[in-house]
């Protein structure tokens, strides 16, 4: 049984004292298997390279992410049919050369798959976004708000989505000595590395939209809380939000698939709806194609947040609270067990896998006499990041 | 006395049953008659009768004529044998009574004698033998009945001063003799001619008969049956107060029902009494007025939580709910769980699923009447309960006695001190707090003036754990003078006004703090005749003119520091007219028709301006063309058109018929929702330039039988019903605060169709209903641009489109005092849109939706078991108290309210929201006083 969304739950307590209601996973008997459609992500950049993936549905009960859609050619195409094509860059992902589109400009993407189906997006005018006036950070009742804000004087920009990267400081809580190395336990030759770095991208469609303000004007839209514990604060966290500038039917569309797939779940949701995309089948006029190509460019920020920043009192959990302390693999007999070991056996059985891993000798009286271990896991970073050092670190 | 017989003959056509042949009639002693006759006027022939038996002739001078000539042979031939050879061959009849009286009628014989205290159908003649009669049947009273109901029943009231040449009118109350309040829809009629009628909401009837002697019974719901002997001689009043019957209390007593089922003429109507409804088990331990009418045959809801009923496939707006005649707009507390209404101060709720009386309109697909009752108009009285979450009191009495009363009922909920009795904060930072109150005043000016008013307010107020507070209101007034013109004509003047308002309030952000407020008033003023000519008609007639104001939503800041640009969008005003006439026609006993015309005319009214769209295209912003602008009271829109009402019924036997019905119904507001159940952010949307007032016609035709001396029911009633114009939505419509909600609104079509079986138990310890209903709902959008279509233009069912539906609802009494209920209901579950294949975009997992509602919810399954438990039966004493003690959804099974599909962590996860998930237990403390 998953937790009620807290309206639900205050809801329901109201009503009976009692948690009467509930909310438990439902799997439809049967879903039609629909055609593979094409799925169309990302949109044309006014101000840089542009990246397009294409993708196929999947049914729900498909286990495997949706399969890409590779060996396409995509094009940027311009009114005066001036055209940029893109190249595949990874399979489904295609990019193009850095451009630079004045705004107001009149532009739209082509696609020709393998098979020869052509699609196209409608034309859609170049938007320029104004910049991230200030990205700032506030505790808030054991969370960390980040805070953004913008504005537009010429009151051109209006819609408003963004996205962000999450970059935060991992290190473990041991460095191993020894390693195991040819069935046997030997000095390391490489050390792990001490400071990983994690990495999130936004899954929400955070949107505002200024139309009832006197100002285009967002002042503290929150873009991301993090919980006083995460292990994110613990040491440094950093995040970098990007900003478009939408069109009016481009805010509408993400608008919609956001009320389809996040806000809904509470008693008065609306009905929902098959957000209706600006891309066509020019071979198949009636193949539904989902996805928004627009045009825009993209302004960003980066905000640090240091653990001595913190408010007093906060302790964000390191994430390794479960590592410690670490366990222990004995190569010779033990008191009160007096069995006789066999230390091949015992490091072949303990680190043999490579998912246990030896940290430190123990010795006593200057004999080893086994080794301390742990998880993988809780020694090597990289299980949680990447221990390349971001650029802007 | 002669002339007494045209009395007669004018009201043979009503007589004319079936035949009687000579020598039925009780023989009187043998008076013989000796003679030759030869073509002798009849007259002559009757002064020799005359002078040789004792007996004296009633005739009238036309049947026969003294043309008519006898021509007789008889020796000592006995008077009866005499007068059948006279006859034999002519359409004259003969009878004879013991004491000497000879009656000769034309066409028709009739029956002279009392067969105990009434007429058999065959007539009714001079009081003289009548005046004799009554005596001979001692009263012997019940002991349970008063004695002022014992010595009424064997009371002859002479009604009338005589000598009156046509039919009389027989006109007056029925009242409760302790409380003197009207009992409403009690019958009363006489079997023999048989001639009934029913009281109407003051506790009037009127009834016309031929002038002679009747035994009038009177039946109604939880009332003892009772008559009263009266000797028509001309129009005149009977007040009738009839006893409460104290020991069924918890009976279902439907008996001003008891034939109605088969003998009425309106066919779609339920009827429940605030009786029946209180022995239903709710989830909340108080009787709902609400959740009992979704019990019928032919309603339902899109989910449990809500109160929006869905009446043979008609969205929750097309039902006109009326509390006293006072348009209810939000009929419901805390989200649609409860509804507003006090069941103490109920009288009961009749609901018109087709053949809609012509007095009605302005909602497509049902009229829900519900009334009140009247203050106790002898002693001061209340009555109350205490709930798990609500208590609530009432208190009647008379002001001046036995001509006003009151009538006040208070409710109130403790919920917002529960939440604060919570751990969890999220729970204490919540409130919720509802309350209704009533009023209700009558005043009996004359026998010809009463004066009833009623006051209602009902207001909610929520706020949960988030810092939006929700919040609404209903208030209405209504004032009613009625006035007796004759016994024939009464009229009823009425002014109602009714408002229902909402606002939603979001504090949180300083910069965003704003408040939404929404409001509609309705003005109206009608007058309303009923006209009883002669008993082969009842004319209704009358006009009604409603008055709209709605302030369609404004957003305003709350303070200086928020950047909120107030958003105030116009007023809109219209004008709702109408005018009606219809007409009961009994042609005979087994066939009557009933036909009305109802003319509606709608304006919406300036001040305002309305956007004009480019024709042909899909209307969006972009579409707009001119922006008309219409100056305070200019009409900008106009729209009108009749609305028929017929209905018919056809007798096959004494206790079954066929009906048929077809009506018209026009609805110029629609309510403005994009959920999937009713919400307290839901707007009225007046019809205007662009937007068309629906319209929807309805055929339906049903068979109805009565078993077992009319204790069971059953019927079936099978409709197919179209509607033009009704409101739906596209993908993703925005409702609140839009200036251009036309863009966003398809003037869609439906049809719904159905067969809804009834079997009914009326009496006896076993008693409640049976109800299967199979019907189909269903929306086609294909006008206009593909923009404006919804599934590419085909129908697709509707989102309370639940095909099949199985009721049943069964009390048990073990004795008088301790009784039980059952209630079960199966529905087939409501469609849904699924999603139906899944990719990624926006770094995360989304789905794909399905046409719209193709698919549907598992089914809803559900048992209710409820214990009442009254105290003694003393009729004298302090107070009458009883409890209820119940378990809502018995087998605990999770009826699905909502299913929904979430993106988590990248992956897709659908859920399902059962509201009441467990069987859940309720007592609860009634009294009364």
């Amino acid at each position: 049984m998953k937790k009620l969304p807290a309206f639900l739950q205050a809801l329901l307590a109201l009503l009976l004292l009692l948690p009467t209601g509930c909310v438990e996973p439902y799997a439809p008997d049967v879903i039609d298997a629909p055609p593979s459609l094409l799925v169309v992500e990302g949109f044309i950049n006014a101000d840089g390279p542009t990246t397009i993936r294409l993708s196929r549905t999947a049914a729900l009960s498909a286990t495997a992410t949706p399969l890409p859609e590779t060996k396409a050619r995509v094009f940027i195409e311009l009114k005066n049919n001036f055209q940029y094509s893109l190249t595949e860059t990874a399979p489904g992902t295609y990019t193009s050369v850095a451009l630079k589109l004045p705004a107001g400009s009149s532009c739209r993407l082509r696609i020709v798959t393998a098979k020869n189906q052509e699609y196209a997006s409608d034309f859609v005018s170049v938007k320029l976004t104004p910049p991230i006036d200030e990205l700032r950070w506030t505790p808030d009742n054991n969370t960390v708000n980040v805070l953004l804000s913008t504005h537009d004087d010429t009151r051109a920009s209006q819609y408003y989505r963004w996205d962000f990267d999450e970059t935060w400081q991992i290190s473990s809580p041991y460095s191993p000595s020894v390693e195991y190395y040819n069935r046997a336990v030997t000095p390391i030759r490489t050390f792990y590395p001490i400071f990983c770095w994690g990495n999130n991208q936004s899954s929400r469609i955070l949107l505002s939209k200024t139309t009832a303000l006197s100002q285009d004007a967002v002042t503290g839209f929150r873009v991301q809380g993090i919980a006083a514990n995460n292990p994110q604060l613990h040491i440094r966290y950093s995040i970098l939000v990007r900003q478009r500038a939408l069109s009016e039917r481009e805010y509408d569309y993400w608008e919609e698939l956001k009320k389809n797939t996040e806000s809904v779940g509470s008693l008065f949701d609306p009905q929902p709806s098959q957000s209706q995309g600006n891309i066509r089948g020019l071979t198949n006029p009636d193949e539904q194609v989902l996805g928004f190509v627009g045009a825009n460019s993209i302004a960003e920020k980066r905000l640090f947040i240091e653990r001595q920043d913190l408010p007093d009192g906060w302790k964000p959990r390191s994430g390794y609270e479960d590592c410690i302390p670490p366990d222990s693999v004995f190569i010779v007999a033990r008191f009160p067990d007096r069995r006789l070991v066999d230390p091949q056996g015992v490091i072949d059985r303990a680190f043999g896998s490579m998912q246990v891993l030896p940290i430190d000798p123990v010795l006593e009286a200057e004999i080893v006499v086994g080794y301390t271990a742990k998880n993988r896991d809780c020694i090597d970073c990289r299980t949680r990041g990447t221990d390349v050092r971001p650029s802007f670190w | 006395m002669k002339h007494f017989y045209a009395l007669l003959f004018l009201v043979l056509p009503l007589l004319l049953t079936g035949p009687r042949g000579y020598g039925q009639q009780p023989v009187p002693p043998a008076k013989t008659v000796t003679g030759d006759f030869t073509q002798v006027p009849f007259g002559q022939f009757v002064r020799e009768l005359e002078t040789q038996t004792d007996y004296r002739f009633y005739y009238d001078n036309t049947a026969p004529p003294d043309t008519f000539r006898v021509s007789l042979q008889a020796r000592a031939l006995p008077l009866a044998t005499t007068l059948q050879r006279v006859f034999e061959g002519t359409p004259y009849r003969f009878a004879l009574t013991a004491d000497g009286r000879a009656f000769i009628t034309s066409g028709v014989s009739i029956e002279p004698e009392l067969a105990g205290l009434f007429f058999r159908p065959a007539g009714t003649l001079a009081e003289g033998p009548v005046a004799a009669a009554p005596e001979d049947r001692a009263p012997t009273a019940a002991p349970t009945r008063s004695r002022y109901v014992t010595v009424a029943e064997y009371k002859v009231y002479t009604i009338g001063t005589g000598g009156g040449s046509g039919p009389a009118t027989l006109a007056g109350h029925i009242r409760d003799i302790k409380s003197g309040e009207p009992v409403i829809g009690a019958t009363i009629y006489s079997e023999s001619p048989s001639v009934g009628t029913s009281t109407d909401q003051f506790g009037f009837y009127s009834l016309t008969l031929p002038p002679g002697r009747y035994a009038l019974q009177i039946r109604s719901v939880g009332s003892k049956n009772t008559r009263r002997q009266v000797v028509l001689r001309g129009s005149g009043r009977l007040e009738i107060e009839v006893e409460e019957d104290i020991t069924t209390l918890k009976e279902v007593v439907i008996e001003g029902e008891k034939d109605k089922n088969v003998s009425s003429t309106q066919m779609g109507l339920e009827k429940l009494d605030i009786k029946t409804i209180k022995q239903v088990p709710t989830a909340f331990g108080e009787a709902d007025i609400l959740r009992v009418v979704l019990t019928l045959p032919g309603v339902k809801s899109v989910g449990e939580g809500s109160t929006g009923l869905n009446v043979r496939g008609g969205a929750t707006d097309q039902n006109l709910i009326l509390f006293n005649d006072m348009t209810i707009y939000n009929p419901s507390h805390l989200f649609g769980f409860f509804s507003a209404f006090n069941p103490d101060m109920l009288q009961g709720v009749e609901l018109y699923k087709s053949g809609m009386p012509a007095k009605y309109g302005g909602r497509l697909s049902s009229v829900l009447d519900i009334t009140t009752r009247e203050g106790n108009k002898k002693k001061f009285s209340g009555a109350g309960g205490i709930g798990p979450l609500t208590s609530r009191l009432t208190l009647e009495g008379p002001i001046i006695k036995e001509k006003s009363s009151f009538l006040v009922g208070a409710r109130a909920s403790y919920s917002d001190w529960l939440l604060r009795q919570l751990s969890d904060t999220k729970f204490r930072q919540s409130s919720a707090a509802f309350s209704d109150l009533s009023a209700h005043l009558t005043h009996q000016f004359s026998d010809r003036d009463a004066v009833y008013a009623t006051g209602y307010y009902s207001t909610d107020r929520f706020r949960l754990a988030t810092d939006t507070t929700y919040r609404y209101a209903n208030k209405s007034a209504s004032l009613k003078w009625r006035h007796n013109f004759s016994n024939k004509l009464y009229g009823v003047l009425t002014g109602a006004f009714s408002h229902y308002d909402y606002d939603i309030t979001s504090e949180g952000n300083e910069v965003n703090a704003s408040r939404l407020r929404y409001s509609i008033n309705q003005t109206s003023l009608r007058a309303d005749f009923s006209y009883y000519p002669n008993p082969k008609h009842s004319f209704d007639f009358g006009v009604s003119s409603l008055l709209y104001n709605v302030s369609p939503g404004g957003l305003t800041p709350l303070n200086e520091g928020s950047l909120v640009v107030p958003n105030i969008l116009d007023r809109e005003q219209a004008l709702e007219s109408a005018v009606y006439v219809s007409d009961k026609i009994e042609v005979n006993q087994r066939l009557s028709v009933s036909v009305g015309l109802r003319y509606s005319l709608y304006n919406a009214l300036g001040p305002r301006s309305v956007y004009e769209y480019a024709p042909g295209q899909s209307r969006s912003e972009s579409t707009i063309t001119d922006t008309l602008s219409y100056g305070s009271g200019k009409v900008l829109a106009t729209y009108h058109g009749p609305e028929y009402r017929v209905s018919a019924r056809y007798s096959l036997s004494d206790n079954s018929s066929f009906k048929l019905s077809y009506n018209r119904t026009r609805q110029y507001i629609s309510q403005l929702t994009n959920t999937a159940s009713v919400s307290p952010a839901d707007t009225w949307k007046l019809a205007d330039n662009n937007i068309r007032p629906q319209v929807g016609d309805q055929v339906s035709v049903g068979y109805y039988r009565n078993f077992k001396s009319n204790t069971i029911e059953t019927s079936v009633e099978t409709y197919y019903k179209s509607l033009r114009d009704f409101v739906d939505y596209k993908g993703g419509a925005v409702l609140l605060l839009n200036r251009t909600i036309e863009t966003d609104i398809i003037n869609a079509e439906g049809k719904a169709y159905g067969v809804e079986v009834l079997v009914r138990k009326l009496t006896g310890k076993m008693n409640g209903w049976l109800s299967y209903t199979y019907s189909r709902s269903l929306v086609r959008a294909n006008a206009g641009t593909p923009a404006d279509q919804i599934n590419n233009g085909r129908y697709y069912a509707s989102n309370f489109d639940k095909p099949h539906d199985v009721t049943l609802v069964g009390n048990y009494r073990f004795s008088r005092r301790f009784s039980t209920s059952l209630n079960f209901n199966y529905s087939t579950g409501r469609p849904i849109t699924l999603p139906i294949a899944k990719y990624y975009a926006g770094n995360s997992l989304r789905v794909l939706y399905s046409d719209r509602n193709a698919y549907r919810v598992p089914d809803y399954l559900r048992l209710d078991l409820a214990f009442n438990i009254e105290g003694n039966h003393k009729a004298k004493k302090l107070a009458h108290s009883s409890w209820t003690a119940g378990v809502y959804n018995l087998t605990g099974r999770q009826n699905p309210y909502s299913i929904y599909f979430k993106s988590e962590n990248g992956q897709i996860k659908g859920y399902k929201l059962s509201i009441f998930g467990r069987p859940i237990p309720t007592v609860t403390y009634n009294f009364k006083f």
